[in-house]
């Protein structure tokens, strides 16, 4: 090809990888939630569990503490805090303990006799009322009566407060002018709930960015430091802490891989070259997936970048091969054979996560079968034209030369792959550990230190159990009101006797419209109520007709059409009973969240008794979640293998190649693995996908290997290619072991050893028998 | 009528008060206890409210307030919090928070326990009239908001005894708490605010 020609390929090359990245660029959008990550529900059980997991109230609860400056200021600020928070569109509620009565609309006061239980006992007659302002004399005459006058002449019998107190936290924490604080006295304490999901780090990021600049804005001391906990406040660090050593470790990588392909093939030319191809299949992987997916999610990305990188390997298989006199077109058609089977059984492998019915894993496998087909072919039809056909060959070096001889000169026993294969069986079949890690949180681990601070400001403010929610299910928001009041009796006998210490649930804020009838039923006419109360008041100090707006209201109250969960829109009970009691596809969920549960069987037992109702154990539900995740999984990854295994057959057609190739890949699978459990790892899915990246590499390595076996010039130049390539993936991957986050590291470490022991048993096993001798 | 008339011949010969000097003669040190009867006046009502009992300032700096009659309740003040336990209904907390004159009342009650007149100053313009054997300390409250809920505090004693605590909310409400009083017999007996006042402002010898 004539420079002129050469030019313009490359430019139109360019062109075409820049015009991908701009449709990447305006049509690719990032998503967050990890759920994507997370096995798609099979039963409504498991439904309920995924929705409870990123949707549940606890998991969009954050707990906040403000501390840092004296008792006083910190109470301000918390009370200022709120005030912001409620109006930023952010958070659907936040309390830190202050009674606002005043913030009660006018509109839901009127309800106070249709709310509160008192008339489910009591009736408004002479003794009933004359027993109450008898009450309310001794209130006026106590400390409380600045507070509480204003109120009486409306409400004579306090139901507002009663109330209000009844929708105060069980275990409330202690108050400090009048806002929540920590037993010592020293931290304002608060609980927020995020609109956002917990696991979508994305809407919890602008949640705490929100949280964070209007704590700055309204704090009245710069000493005052603000502390979030919970499952939103660690998605959020965990998101960062991982981005940032990402993005760490992958500076570092660069570097070396950059200093890497110099000194092998001491060309700058070569090292831009060698992008090519990755940048390709990198824009043509993300692009497909944004056309198949409309959204990639941030892991599919992360991983992707990761599981293409085998592609690097391309380009440096037709580097390593080109020496004078060979025509780089030549080359890579010689090459291609061996190359397109290793590009396909490698796509094969990965098409088997596009069944494995999780989303993010099906995004992943488009975007690795297209991206490694994409550099596949443009190694082979786009970059040999633009290769420069002199070039070191790396059948002159003498050193790999001599490496070479060494190699062959190594003793291979056919009975060492046997060996090897039976102890890592006997490891892993004789171990009474599992081989399997199935707790979700194992992915994403939070550190010890704010654990322990998490479950510490948990029982300060009597936050609900994350692990434990009692579901009742209805095909109407009455019929689940009327569910949970019948439990409140039981629920309460499990407080009682310290099973239990506090629950939650949206009937204690919203009566059944029956229950709110027959209360209103027993409000008494005008002209009774007029009597009783003229009668009660004759036998008190009060003056005859202070209480004339009490008279009033009960007369409202009596024609009050009964208040629905629609009818609460815009008044502060609205987030609290919206969190509780969900309308979801046609049916109604209530949720009935424990706080400080000593005894889950209980709760079991009073869920079994009752219809409709469940305990979710979110811990126990979720692992087998996993463990049917995995299952599903393998089974692809087992239905893959056997497609390998043929695509390979029918590229080399000869049962005893197809063995020699097959089984460094095979062998070294069952080496990570048992190595990996010997260190006492728990497997992931991320081990897994690590382990399938790995096998790829592996069937490369001892393609390329095999293809060379007879000659010496040949073997040094795939001995130069494969060294480069694994060195350059050991590289990278040891960098990601070293890493302190789980899921970095548990991907390193895995690649990093499959490396190296793909590398060896590719050196050892590839080559006939014959061959051995032959090189001496 | 009576009260005014009291206050002018008070504030005739005040000129010799020395503030520092009675502040000091009142200091009590905790822990310390006397009875009360406490007198309120409210719109909601056509006769005050009497209730008496013992106040006990305690050495932790809390104040418990215990009416024994005409029915058991005690009030504990400690800190933020009050806490208020009646026989025969469940207890009710609150925070000072909420009840700013409560928290005007304490401040008022803790200078003058301790003399500390610098404490007094923070929270009220302090101006007192009278002479050492029949004096008054009117205190008006200098933070908005208290001002909302206390128009003023006034003290009524004789040497070095507080006779009365009158405490006036902005609308007209009022209570009178007298101190070192046994039951309502110790009051005279009208209780018409006029009397009381007049009756605080006397200034015997008890």
């Amino acid at each position: 090809m004539s420079p002129a020609g050469k030019g313009l390929l490359l430019a139109a090359w360019i062109a075409a990888v820049a015009a991908l990245g701009w449709f990447v660029e305006r049509n690719l959008v990032v998503g967050t939630d990890l759920r994507l990550f997370m096995p798609s529900p099979r039963t409504a059980q498991e439904r309920l569990v995924l929705e409870e997991i990123g949707e549940g109230p606890a998991s969009r609860m954050l707990l906040l503490a403000i501390s840092g400056a004296d008792p006083q200021a910190a109470a301000e600020t918390s009370s200022a805090l709120v005030a912001a928070l409620r109006g930023s569109g952010e958070f659907r509620w936040v309390a830190n303990g202050a009674g606002d009565l005043d913030a009660i609309p006018d509109r839901l006061l009127v309800y106070r006799y249709l709310l509160s239980p008192t008339l489910d006992e009591a009736r408004f007659d002479a003794s009933f009322l004359e027993a109450q302002l008898g009450e309310r004399l001794r209130d006026l005459a106590s400390p409380a009566a600045g507070f509480l006058e204003p109120w009486l002449p409306r409400d004579p019998t306090l139901e507002l407060l009663k109330l209000a107190e009844s929708w105060q936290p069980a275990a409330q924490p202690q108050l400090l002018f009048d806002v929540w604080f920590d037993t010592a006295g020293r931290q304002a304490l608060l609980v927020a709930e995020t609109r956002a999901a917990g696991f979508d780090p994305q809407g919890q990021g602008a949640a705490a960015r929100t949280l964070q600049r209007a704590f700055e804005e309204v704090r009245t001391d710069p000493g005052l430091r603000l502390e979030a906990s919970g499952p939103g406040a660690f998605s959020v660090l965990m998101k960062e802490r991982t981005q940032g050593e990402a993005r760490q470790l992958g500076t570092v990588a660069t570097v070396g891989m950059v200093v890497l392909l110099l000194v092998a093939y001491r060309s700058v030319p070569v090292l831009v070259l060698g992008l090519l191809p990755l940048a390709s299949a990198g824009l043509a992987g993300l692009a497909a997936v944004s056309m198949v997916f409309g959204t990639v999610h941030g892991i599919t990305l992360a991983f992707g970048f990761t599981l293409i990188g085998v592609a690097q390997d391309y380009p440096m298989h037709l580097f390593s091969h080109q020496h004078r006199g060979l025509d780089p077109r030549d080359n890579a058609r010689a090459l291609w054979p061996t190359l397109a089977t290793g590009v396909a059984s490698t796509c094969v492998a990965y098409l088997a996560f596009l069944f494995s019915g999780v989303r993010g894993l099906a995004q992943l496998s488009v975007f690795t079968v297209v991206g490694l087909a994409v550099a596949g072919l443009t190694t082979r039809y786009l970059l040999p034209p633009l290769v420069p056909a002199r070039g070191r060959d790396a059948a002159a070096s003498a050193l790999l030369g001599r490496c070479w001889d060494r190699i062959a000169g190594l003793p291979r026993p056919p009975w060492l792959g046997l060996v090897v294969a039976l102890l890592c069986a006997g490891v892993l079949w004789l171990s009474p550990r599992p081989l399997w890690q199935d707790e979700l949180g194992g992915l994403t681990p939070v550190p010890r230190a704010l654990i322990e601070r998490d479950s510490a400001l948990r029982h300060e403010l009597g936050a609900p159990d994350v692990r434990y929610l009692l579901v009742i299910q209805g095909s109407d928001a009455q019929s689940v009101l009327a569910s949970e009041a019948a439990l409140g009796p039981q629920l309460d006998a499990l407080v009682a006797d310290g099973s239990l210490a506090g629950f939650d649930h949206a009937a204690r804020y919203l009566p059944t419209k029956e229950q709110q009838a027959r209360r209103q039923a027993r409000l008494p006419e005008p002209q009774a109520l007029q009597e009783s109360l003229a009668a009660a008041v004759r036998a008190t100090p009060f003056r005859p007709g202070v209480f004339a707006p009490f008279l009033d209201e009960v007369e409202q109250a009596r024609h009050l059409p009964p208040l629905a969960p629609e009818d609460l829109v815009g008044t502060p009970l609205e987030a609290r009973v919206g969190g509780l009691l969900l309308q979801r596809d046609g049916h109604w969920t209530g949720l009935v969240t424990l706080t400080g549960l000593k005894d889950p069987a209980a709760l079991e037992r009073l869920a079994a008794s009752t219809s409709g109702a469940t305990l979710l154990d979110l811990k126990q539900a979720s692992e087998d979640l996993v463990a049917h995740q995995r299952e599903r999984i393998l089974w692809c990854l087992a239905g893959s293998a056997v497609l390998l295994v043929l695509v390979v057959f029918v590229a080399l057609r000869d049962f005893a190649r197809v063995r020699r190739v097959l089984a460094p890949m095979a062998l070294t699978t069952l080496v990570v693995l048992g190595m990996l459990h010997a260190a006492g790892v728990s497997l992931n899915l991320f081990h897994l996908i690590a382990l399938v990246l790995a096998a790829g590499l592996g069937l490369d390595y001892a393609l390329f290997f095999e293809r060379a076996a007879d000659d010496p010039a040949e073997q040094r130049r795939t001995l130069h290619a494969v060294l480069v390539c694994s060195l350059s993936t050991l590289m990278v991957f040891a960098l990601l072991a070293l890493s302190s986050l789980p899921v970095l590291r548990s991907i390193g470490v895995t690649v990093a050893a499959g490396v190296v022991s793909n590398f060896v048993l590719a050196l050892l096993l590839t080559r006939p028998p014959g061959a051995a001798r032959h090189g001496d | 009528m009576t009260a005014a008339v009291a206050l002018t011949s008070i504030a005739a010969h005040a000129a010799d008060l020395d503030t520092d000097a009675l502040l000091a003669r009142l200091a009590r040190p905790a822990p310390d206890t006397t009875t009360f009867v406490e007198v309120r006046y409210s719109a909601l009502l056509a006769q005050p409210l009497v209730a008496s009992g013992a106040l006990e300032h305690r050495q932790d700096g809390s104040l418990v307030r215990q009416v024994t009659d005409p029915y058991r309740e005690t009030t504990t003040l400690r800190g933020e919090n009050v806490r208020v336990e009646r026989e025969g209904s469940s207890p009710r907390s609150f925070s000072l928070e909420r009840a700013p004159e409560l928290r005007g009342m304490l401040a008022s009650f803790g200078a003058l326990l301790k003399g500390d007149r610098e404490m007094l100053e923070r929270h009220f313009d302090v101006a007192a009239r009278g002479t050492d054997s029949r004096w008054q300390i009117e205190l008006s409250p200098r933070d908005a908001k208290l001002k909302r809920r206390l128009a003023a505090i006034r003290v009524d004693g004789s040497r070095d005894r507080a006779r009365c605590f009158t405490m006036t909310e902005p609308d007209g409400d009022a209570s009178v708490m007298a101190l070192g009083v046994q039951g309502r017999e110790g009051l005279p007996g009208s209780l018409e605010r006029e009397s009381l006042q007049a009756w605080c402002a006397e200034g015997t010898e008890r």
